[in-house]
């Protein structure tokens, strides 16, 4: 008795061949519509991750004959890497460089986009320009900064004509400044990221607190950090960490200006190992190198996803009630 | 009171003038910079003081880097064959090829995710991670498994491997404009007794037109301008524009400014075009849609 009726409980009502025949066409529809992703991590992604563990695991280097027959050599590996001062130092001049640049965008980004909230005359032509800068290739970035910071070049005459006394850092040969020059690159490609995405969150942030605020009489001051600000945090938090996990990936212009160099000053995480696997041939290296590297990211994006998801739902919130249209676009 | 409160906001206006107009200086300097260099004769490319005009302006530059013509390739500064040409070919193929399937497949998936969650939240922020681990912990094994499935230097793998680091990026943001479109009518034509292939392709993604050109010019900045995969996948057969500018700077070849700089305009000019005629969509794109309008 108690079995029949649990059994009755468990099907579902409309359970007629029909309403089965449907559903399971719809499951079909599900899994072909998801087909092309798992066909691409079937032949691309699942193969390469395995390989990588595979020569983290074994000594090979180009100069041996074929990979496959290897030796297997447990951790060494990543015990080399892992007590490898220059992959400390490499590892510290990644976090540097991408905090200082991810600040930098972030202020100026910020700046920028305050200003504009409000519409004004030449807005569009402030926003086109501004935009410039994320819409030229990365490469071409590192060769115009080649064109214009040699020490008698053009920024240096510009600074010094400007200010009137004599202005001549060696921008790119100068160990010292070389990393802070990537930094500064990196800052002038991107702020227009901060910027549009600070432009897009300022224009939606609902106005009724803003103007309560005024009415109540808060100084602006005020409304800014007790009003605006807090309703900002999704948009901001956004914009830093997406930020921040692009300039631990940049790779294009610090190898094409540097190389690495001046001695090791630019040498971040990107360069070292692409130094490690394709100047120095050390292809298990490189591959230990890649998991933990691989691993330290994995750990710092599921941070950011945790993050991303928690700002998500109340950016979505805040889409829900406001219907402003951008600012300058 | 009225005076004041007047007086002050012009010169509030005043300073937010000032304060933008410096920093389009300082956005626009370099842009200008590698612009005038490209018309600059070679004995200005590198001179002090340094030459703010090109003086008088000559498309020699362009004549040898992008139609290899004669006459210019006698100097010392020329470049040889017409591989720009090629890489141009090569680059517009792979970019286009690559967004359009990441585009395609990004949108049907983002379709099943919106409608009939073939993914969860979680796994949607998990597919993120394909974006934000930096490529060049995967290049080095990559270049040896296409070396041995024979993919290296072909454009085929090179449109492969952008079609799978786009594709996140093509999934949030179609996602974002499948959101937006009313279910009622999907509903209405499973009621007419359309099939739902037909839904999506003749339905859903006609509405989404303007989101989807939007999200494939969006992705075509980022294939048409990548560089460390290029880098690795491709040897000598297949380069795209990116590396072909790279070769350029060679000690033996000593600076070659002016030609850089012609090379440098034509490729970053259409991406410029292509930026500005999404402009309004950008903060979208790369913020994977969480942040719109």
């Amino acid at each position: 008795m108690a079995v029949a009726a649990l059994s009755a409980a468990e099907a579902p009502p409309q359970a007629s061949p029909r309403a089965i025949s449907r559903q399971r066409a719809i499951r079909r529809f599900k899994l072909s519509l998801l087909a092309p992703l798992i066909a691409l991590f079937a032949f691309l992604l699942v193969p390469v991750l395995l390989l990588q563990l595979y020569f983290s695991f074994h000594q090979w280097t180009v100069y041996l004959s074929s990979w496959w027959d290897a030796d297997y050599v447990g951790i060494d590996l990543f015990k080399e890497v892992l007590t490898d001062p220059r992959f400390g130092w490499a590892t510290l001049r990644s976090l540097a460089f991408a905090t200082s640049s991810t600040l930098g965008c972030f202020v100026f980004g910020f700046m920028l986009a305050y200003l504009m909230k409000r519409p004004f005359r030449g807005q569009a032509i402030y926003y086109i320009i501004f935009i410039l800068p994320m819409l030229t290739v990365p490469v071409v970035v590192a060769y115009t900064a080649e064109m214009m910071l040699y020490q008698s070049g053009p920024i240096n005459d510009v600074i010094t004509r400007l200010s009137g006394f004599e202005f001549k850092p060696s921008w790119l040969s100068n160990p010292n400044i070389a990393l802070m020059t990537v930094s500064l690159l990196e800052i002038w490609n991107w702020t227009p990221f901060s910027f549009i995405i600070m432009l897009a969150g300022l224009s939606a942030i609902p106005k009724e607190p803003v103007e309560a605020a005024e009415i109540l009489g808060a100084s602006k001051w005020r409304i800014f950090w007790e009003v605006e600000l807090p309703l900002l945090r999704p948009v901001i938090l956004l914009a830093l960490v997406l930020r921040f996990l692009e300039a631990m990936a940049e790779f294009p212009k610090t190898w094409a200006l540097f190389q690495g160099g001046p001695g090791s000053a630019t040498e971040t995480l990107p360069v070292y190992i692409f130094m490690t696997t394709w100047q120095y041939f050390q292809i298990s290296k490189g591959a230990a190198m890649s998991y933990i590297v691989m691993l330290m990211m994995v750990v710092i994006v599921l941070l950011a996803i945790q993050l991303l998801r928690r700002e998500k739902r109340s950016l979505d919130k805040m889409y829900e009630q406001s219907d402003e249209p951008i600012a300058g676009a | 009171m009225a005076m004041t409160k007047s007086r002050r906001r012009r010169i509030t206006a005043l300073v937010r003038y000032a304060v933008l107009s410096v920093w389009g200086v300082i956005a626009f300097f370099p842009i200008y910079w590698i612009v005038s260099t490209s018309f600059k004769l070679d004995t200005q490319w590198f001179a002090w003081p340094p030459y703010y005009f090109p003086s008088p302006p000559t498309f020699a530059n362009y004549m040898n880097v992008w139609f290899g013509a004669e006459e210019y390739a006698q100097t010392q500064y020329a470049i040889s064959s017409q591989k720009p040409l090629i890489s141009l070919y090569n680059s517009t193929v792979i970019a286009t090829t690559s967004t359009f399937l990441s585009v395609l497949f990004g949108s049907i998936i983002a379709y099943g995710v919106s409608r009939y969650r073939i993914l969860s939240e979680v796994r949607m922020f998990q597919l993120l991670v394909l974006r934000m681990i930096p490529p060049i912990v995967i290049v080095a094994p990559l270049s040896l498994y296409y070396t041995a499935i024979g993919l290296i230097d072909t454009r085929l793998g090179l449109i492969l491997v952008y079609f799978l680091t786009t594709l996140p990026y093509a999934v949030w943001m179609t996602k974002s404009f499948i959101d937006e479109v009313p279910r009622e009518i999907e509903q209405a034509a499973e009621i007419l007794g359309a099939s739902r292939w037909r839904t999506v392709f003749e339905i859903v993604l006609p509405l989404i037109r303007s989101g989807l050109v939007a999200t494939f010019l969006f992705i075509l900045i980022l294939t048409w301008s990548e560089y460390l995969l290029a880098l690795i996948i491709t040897k000598t057969q297949v380069t795209t524009l990116p590396i072909e500018l790279s070769k350029y700077q060679g000690s033996t070849e000593g600076r070659v400014y002016g030609r850089q700089a012609a090379l440098a305009v034509g490729i970053t000019v259409p991406l410029m075009i292509v930026g500005l005629i999404i402009r309004r969509h950008l903060a979208r794109g790369f913020s994977f849609g969480m942040v719109r309008r």
